[in-house]
């Protein structure tokens, strides 16, 4: 990937426009993601936030406008692809539920491994480190519906990033959690994807959680009305 | 009570699409249920010889017109399991609307009242559809019915939505409880296979004694149906025991060692809630049981009657009853199938929120199509094999117990379980097209 030495963004996004029904959600939203940054986007309530996130990810195609990553239009591609691409390139973590209540937090990580075709061992194996790294060790047989808002949380994020993404997703991912909780799973995220040099997109309507990232976007009524990157040099 | 009436009202009309399938689909089986039982009182209140139009003579008398009622009673167990399943169809999310009413102040009783009222009313709808076509058809035919006959119209048609509301009730018990109700579901629950099976034996046991109370000599016991129903028990309780234990070990092996994610996330889902389908698992079984064990029957019956030994009756005569307990196992096939087609569409509409999650991740959708396929083609298919095989021998021994039968074996018996369970997969398969709508991105925004 020489997307950060030639400056180009990784992801792009130009004015988007999505309406449901008599809503519109987004009027002409454009945004970069640079490889490797963490990128706060935020907001009022309402303002198209989780639109924005899901047509970037390629789990809602945008009525209008473009989407780009790595040089492909993610709005044109098929749903088989886009798919294929969101197993691969992209992790996701929403607020809550993103986790299969049947399944132990070991196979919870371990999944989208074993969707890519490594053996189940292989897989346990790798899922576990990734279950260390974000503090959750010696939970691995739990079921989600026995773990506190905070381990299931860390738990998504290791299966999030269990694929070594290129982008991680993340709509409020501390949203259902108290400030201590939500310090822990920030502090394991951004420490993961500078490490990693993941990039991340992370909604939030929180200041102290936005400060975990290198830039931040705000969004009103469906369009990005600033993209402040102080941060960036502070940091 | 309007008020909360109206409260029904506006939950239903502000919800999606499942809550018009849960109330239409329970209506429908309100419906079917209402109907097999006014058949059997309109039968079981004639008394003595009394010439029938239809089925060549064969509910002209008391003897077989109460292997009939025995039947059309027997009909009611897929019926009623059906309307279960169908009163469940999306509640779990009804039942999260209920507690978040409960948690803005609403009391137990208003709640029972607003899922009483939905059931009920459902169920009213379908039972007076049924009595009105009984009603229209006896006053056509003719035919003066007893008071008897009226007086058991009457308790079907008031009996069915009765019977309804106080499931409606029942099944809410968890949510009334207790505000936060389902809102966060703690894993081990109690096994809704028992309750399902004291229903059944309650309803066996009551079957029996309306039969034995059907136009008879006094003084004489019938053995024969006495056999069949306690078998029936027998049978439908191994077959629920059956399914549950298998689903739970087929889970745990395959949990254990499977690399397929498919298998992995349907073995889960079984061993964490076996009795789930036991419900309607363990009506196929007794489906396959009578349909094979009625295949070999049959055949050696009609061997029997082709053999020119004189008989009572003539020939119709017998081949109309095997026709109609033919369709009558066809029809008990049908529910059960539409019970499962059901149950799947259920476990998809009560997990939608995982399952867009789940897309949304990019897992793809013929894998989560899989899944669920795989839930109910697992632990059927140990319960399908057992089955064939006990209903073979039913047909076998019927076979050795006839004169000069020998041991000969009703080959085309062993085709009714594979049948059955290319079935019972075809009917969960009619779920699939369900898991599209179900993993829209929409989903993501409800929890
Ligand atoms: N599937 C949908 N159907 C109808 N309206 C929708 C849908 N998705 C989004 N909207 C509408 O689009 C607008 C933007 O929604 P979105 O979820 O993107 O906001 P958000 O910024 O994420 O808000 P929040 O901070 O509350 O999560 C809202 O007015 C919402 O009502
Ligand atoms: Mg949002």
């Amino acid at each position: 990937m020489n997307n950060a030495a030639t400056g180009e963004p990784l992801l792009a996004a130009r004015d988007l426009v999505k309406t449901h029904g008599r809503t519109s959600a987004l009027r002409g939203a454009s945004l970069d993601l640079r490889a490797g940054e963490i990128l706060a986007v935020t907001g009022a309530s309402g303002s198209g936030k989780s639109t924005l996130l899901h047509c970037l990810a390629g789990i809602v195609r945008p009525d209008r406008g473009s989407v780009t990553y790595d040089g492909q239009r993610l709005d044109r591609l098929p749903e088989k692809r886009l798919s294929e691409l969101r197993r691969t390139d992209f992790g996701v973590v929403f607020q809550f539920g993103q986790l299969i209540p049947e399944l132990t937090a070991l196979d919870n990580v371990a999944l989208p491994l074993m969707l890519a075709g490594t053996p189940r061992s292989r897989a346990h194996e790798r899922a576990g480190e990734w279950l260390e790294r974000f503090g959750v060790r010696g939970q691995e047989e739990l079921r989600p519906g026995e773990m506190s808002g905070g381990q299931a949380q860390r738990t998504a994020l290791a299966r999030a990033l269990v694929t070594d993404p290129k982008v991680v997703f993340a709509d409020e991912p501390t949203g259902a959690l108290d400030s201590l909780a939500g310090e822990q799973v920030m502090t394991a995220l951004a420490h993961t994807a500078r490490e990693s040099g993941t990039a991340v997109l992370l909604i939030t309507h929180d200041a102290r959680t936005a400060a975990y990232a290198d830039r931040e976007a705000s969004l009103h009524d469906g369009t990005v009305v600033a993209e402040d990157a102080a941060l960036e040099v502070t940091r | 009570m309007t008020a909360d009436l109206r409260l029904a009202w506006h939950l239903v009309r502000g919800s999606d699409r499942h809550e018009w399938w849960r109330i239409a689909l329970t209506g429908v089986g309100a419906l079917l249920a209402s109907a097999l039982a006014l058949g059997a009182v309109v039968l079981g209140a004639l008394r003595g010889h009394h010439p029938i139009p239809v089925a060549d003579g064969l509910l002209d008398n008391p003897g077989e017109r109460a292997g009939v009622v025995a039947a059309l009673l027997l009909l009611l167990i897929p019926v009623l399991g059906f309307v279960g399943q169908s009163a469940r169809l999306g509640a779990v999310h009804r039942d999260r609307r209920l507690a978040g009413l409960r948690l803005a102040g609403a009391t137990p009783w208003q709640v029972r009242r607003i899922a009483a009222a939905e059931t009920g009313l459902a169920c009213l709808a379908g039972s007076a559809v049924a009595t009105l076509a009984c009603v229209v058809l006896m006053v056509r035919v003719g035919d003066h019915p007893s008071v008897w006959a009226w007086a058991g119209i009457a308790v079907v048609a008031v009996g069915v939505p009765v019977a309804g509301t106080l499931t409606g009730v029942l099944a809410l018990r968890r949510v009334v409880a207790s505000p936060l109700g389902t809102v966060r579901r703690a894993r081990p629950r109690t096994r809704p296979g028992l309750m399902f099976f004291g229903a059944v034996a309650l309803f066996l046991g009551a079957l029996f004694v309306s039969y034995l109370s059907l136009d008879r000599r006094p003084g004489t016991v019938p053995t024969g149906p006495m056999l069949v129903v306690s078998g029936l028990a027998l049978a439908g309780a191994a077959a629920l025991w059956l399914v549950g234990a298998t689903s739970r070990l087929t889970g745990r092996l395959l949990a254990a060692r499977t690399g397929n994610p498919a298998v992995l996330i349907a073995a889960e889902r079984l061993r964490d809630d076996p009795w789930a389908a036991a419900r309607t698992h363990a009506a196929v079984l007794l489906v396959t049981v009578v349909g094979t064990g009625f295949v070999g029957v049959r055949q050696t019956l009609l061997e029997v009657l082709h053999s020119g030994k004189q008989v009572a009756e003539d020939l119709s005569f017998y081949t109309t009853g095997l026709d109609l307990t033919a369709a009558a196992i066809g029809v008990g096939l049908a529910i059960t199938l539409a019970g499962l087609a059901v149950g799947t569409a259920e476990s998809l509409a009560t997990r939608r929120r995982t399952l867009a999650a789940q897309a949304a991740a990019g897992v793809p959708h013929a894998v989560l199509g899989r899944a669920l396929l795989l839930e109910t083609a697992l632990p059927l298919a140990p319960g399908v094999l057992l089955a064939g095989l006990g209903g073979a021998a039913i047909g076998t021994g019927y076979a050795s117990l006839t004169e000069g039968g020998g041991w000969s074996m009703p080959w085309a018996a062993l085709l009714v379980p594979v049948a059955v369970y290319a079935a019972s997969l075809l009917a969960a398969a009619t779920a699939l097209p369900l898991l599209r709508r179900s993993v829209r991105p929409a989903e993501l925004r409800y929890a």
